[in-house]
């Protein structure tokens, strides 16, 4: 998702888009998703396991990379949450870049680290209409624990993906919205990756 | 003689046994007791002024948003003759919601339960079934309205407080607000939030991040030392303590507890090191250096909107980081490119209590309204990228917060004390214009011990 909304924090100008949008499905269990499915489980390890090398080699150098925030809203503006103006997360490779970076030196945030677990589940793949690339919509369940703290911290989500095929196989992350189901987040900082 | 403070806890603890005047100490007991923070409920949140959102969220009549004063839940809606009114979202009926969602257009607000109807400003319509009178047998309508908080809008800023006869805005402000003019008041169509807040819980008191919003500039050098890593700031990761890159400046502050840390810029970061600033004028530094969201198009709005004295600051020594009594902090960070371009971030934030262990982080970005649609672009970036849930800078306070306050709770760890006794005292430096509390030199702890006399104040006073 681009920035196609201008710059507004009158909730109303925002788009309902949610779920798969391409109409052409890339069927369950098809040579395709078994592998779009393994490279998410991949994924999900590389990011759990704090291998952020492998990660970065997955993403393609024009990502966007974006959570919107979710709101409350009734009426006939019930279904219009998702707020495409404001953001948990507003990054291309080069802040990721910055972030992974970061992540290696000095970031008290997680260091020490929070132990996490990426549930990756409910994956739906349609064909973009560019050749080779795919629109891949999964959840996303988050447990974290951090410190001594027996209870972890959870987050749950809609990702919308769009991943590209590469020379030589395999695939790379060009687009993820995040749809995080909070309006106000139970997780006390986002200093991983969803 | 100190004044005897007039507060009391259940087990005999005065206020001056947990805010030691004599010492500049705080006991670490405040952040969990439970009795004293239904005591901060009635004698801070509901007598002072709050923040609550900006006027750019609710354009037309009838727009409305939600928010909290505390944890009292308002509805703050513009009404057809263009007022913003701020109302207590409990129906006088029978204590439901009236408004469910968090933001809207709505002419008329019906609570679901049974119907009674509320005007924008909060006057009573009627309740359904006109005939039968169900909103009682004898009771005057006018009775029966949303419990109206008193309203101020500051730079756009909506401000709230259920002190009706209270301080007026400006005395809530004090000798501060020719500082904050300078970064709310500059333009001429001032700032625009540039989307809904993003919003967070922590599992801490509000006073742990509301004390560091009395610009606790000295945990910079340490808690956010990835700032000097990534080579943003001036110095080296080697360097960073002989350095010290935005300690030295001036803070200022004020008797009601605000304050803002004054940096001269060019010092700041590291491409400015070369670049000769003394001897240039006023136009020249803003021109070299222009003030975040500022461009360099609207730097005759400033001299417009502003006194010289105050523009003259705002090229020399701008208030950067800061914060107003009781929770809110401020940022407007500067983010100059090498390609000489600027945008930097302007985030305010709220911390809204919930409950003695709980707060939440409510995080406003703004960027002005004239600056063209990319610089806002860019601004949002910025924003979202150093503050707030995901911001760099941000999440490592985000994490050392509920550790502080996980301390708080031991038997022996609520003893401890909070020590601001690094201080400098008020000095006035050579050739200042500005008024208030002033501390030139290396960011010590006067500010936050003034927040700390303003939270101390607030307290004694039934
Ligand atoms: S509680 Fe609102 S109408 Fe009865
Ligand atoms: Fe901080």
């Amino acid at each position: 998702m681009t920035w196609v909304t201008k710059s507004t924090a009158a909730p109303d100008s925002t788009t309902i888009l949610r779920g798969l949008s391409s109409r052409k499905r890339v069927p369950l269990g098809s040579e395709i998703y078994n592998r779009l499915l393994e490279t998410l489980y991949d994924e999900a390890a590389a990011l759990d396991e704090r291998r952020f090398d492998d990660w970065i080699a997955m993403l393609s150098p024009d990502l966007v990379y974006q959570a919107p925030i979710r709101m409350t809203r009734t009426g006939a503006n019930r279904d219009r949450d998702v707020m495409r103006t404001m953001f948990h997360f507003d990054d291309d490779y080069t802040s990721i870049l910055m972030r992974t970076g970061r992540l290696q030196k000095s970031a008290w945030a997680e260091d020490p680290p929070s132990r996490c677990r990426r549930f990756i589940t409910n994956v739906r793949v349609g064909e973009c209409d560019a050749a080779g690339e795919y629109e891949v919509v999964s959840y996303l369940y988050l447990e974290r624990s951090r410190g001594d703290n027996p209870h972890n911290e959870q987050l749950t989500a809609e990702r919308r993906d769009v991943w590209r095929a590469v020379d030589g196989g395999g695939y790379v992350l060009a687009k993820r919205e995040i749809i995080v189901d909070q309006s106000v987040l139970g997780m006390s900082n986002l200093a991983v990756f969803l | 003689m100190l004044q005897q403070a007039s507060l009391v806890l259940r087990d005999g603890t005065t206020l001056d046994d947990l805010i030691m005047r004599d010492t500049n100490e705080v006991s670490l007991r405040v952040m969990t007791d439970e009795e004293l923070y239904s005591h901060e409920m009635e004698r801070i949140f509901a007598k002072t002024w709050l923040l609550l959102g900006h006027e750019s969220e609710i354009p037309k009549s009838g727009d409305f948003i939600v928010r909290d004063m505390a944890e009292d839940n308002v509805i703050i809606a513009r009404d057809r003759d263009g007022s913003v009114n701020v109302t207590l979202n409990v129906c006088p009926h029978r204590g439901m919601r009236v408004c469910l969602g968090e933001a809207g257009n709505k002419p008329i607000h019906q609570c679901i339960y049974h119907g009674w109807a509320f005007k924008p400003n909060g006057d009573f319509i009627g309740a359904p079934v006109e005939r039968e009178k169900m909103h009682g047998n004898n009771v005057d309508k006018a009775t029966l309205g949303l419990k109206k908080a008193r309203v101020h809008l500051y730079g756009g800023l909506i401000f709230a407080t259920w002190n009706i006869d209270g301080p007026s805005f400006d005395e809530y402000l004090g000798d501060i607000k020719y500082y904050m003019d300078q970064l709310f008041c500059r333009t001429d169509n001032g700032l625009e939030l540039l989307g809904p807040p993003q919003r967070f819980v922590l599992p801490c008191n509000w006073k742990v991040p509301g004390e560091q919003s009395g610009s606790d500039g000295f945990h910079t050098l340490t808690l956010h030392r990835s700032l000097m890593e990534g080579g943003v700031m001036g110095g080296t990761a080697e360097s960073i303590y002989d350095q010290a890159p935005g300690m030295y400046g001036v803070d200022v502050s004020c008797e009601q507890g605000h304050s803002l840390r004054c940096l001269e810029a060019e010092k700041t970061f590291k491409m400015f090191a070369d670049v000769p600033f003394e001897g240039k004028s006023v136009e020249e530094r803003l021109n070299l250096l222009t003030p975040p969201g500022i461009t360099k198009e609207m730097i005759p709005q400033l001299f417009k909107n502003l006194s010289a004295d105050q523009v003259e600051q705002l090229a020399t020594i701008p208030p950067q980081v800061g914060g107003m009594f009781p929770n809110i902090l401020i940022a407007f960070i500067f983010a100059p490119r090498t390609d000489g371009g600027s945008s930097g971030a302007l985030a305010l934030h709220t911390y809204v209590p919930r409950g003695p262990n709980q707060v939440e982080f409510v995080n406003f970005i703004f960027a002005e309204k004239d600056a063209p649609e990319q610089m806002k672009r860019d601004m949002l970036q910025n924003s979202v990228q150093q503050t707030g849930t995901s911001g760099t800078i941000e999440q490592d306070d985000a994490d050392v917060w509920p550790v502080i306050m996980r301390n708080a709770r031991g038997g022996v760890s609520k003893h401890m004390t909070l020590k601001y006794q690094a201080l400098h005292g008020h000095e006035r430096p050579e050739g200042w214009k500005g008024g208030g509390l002033l501390y030139p030199g290396f960011t010590k702890d006067d500010t936050q011990w003034n927040w700390w006399m303003a939270y101390h104040k607030l307290m004694s006073e039934a």
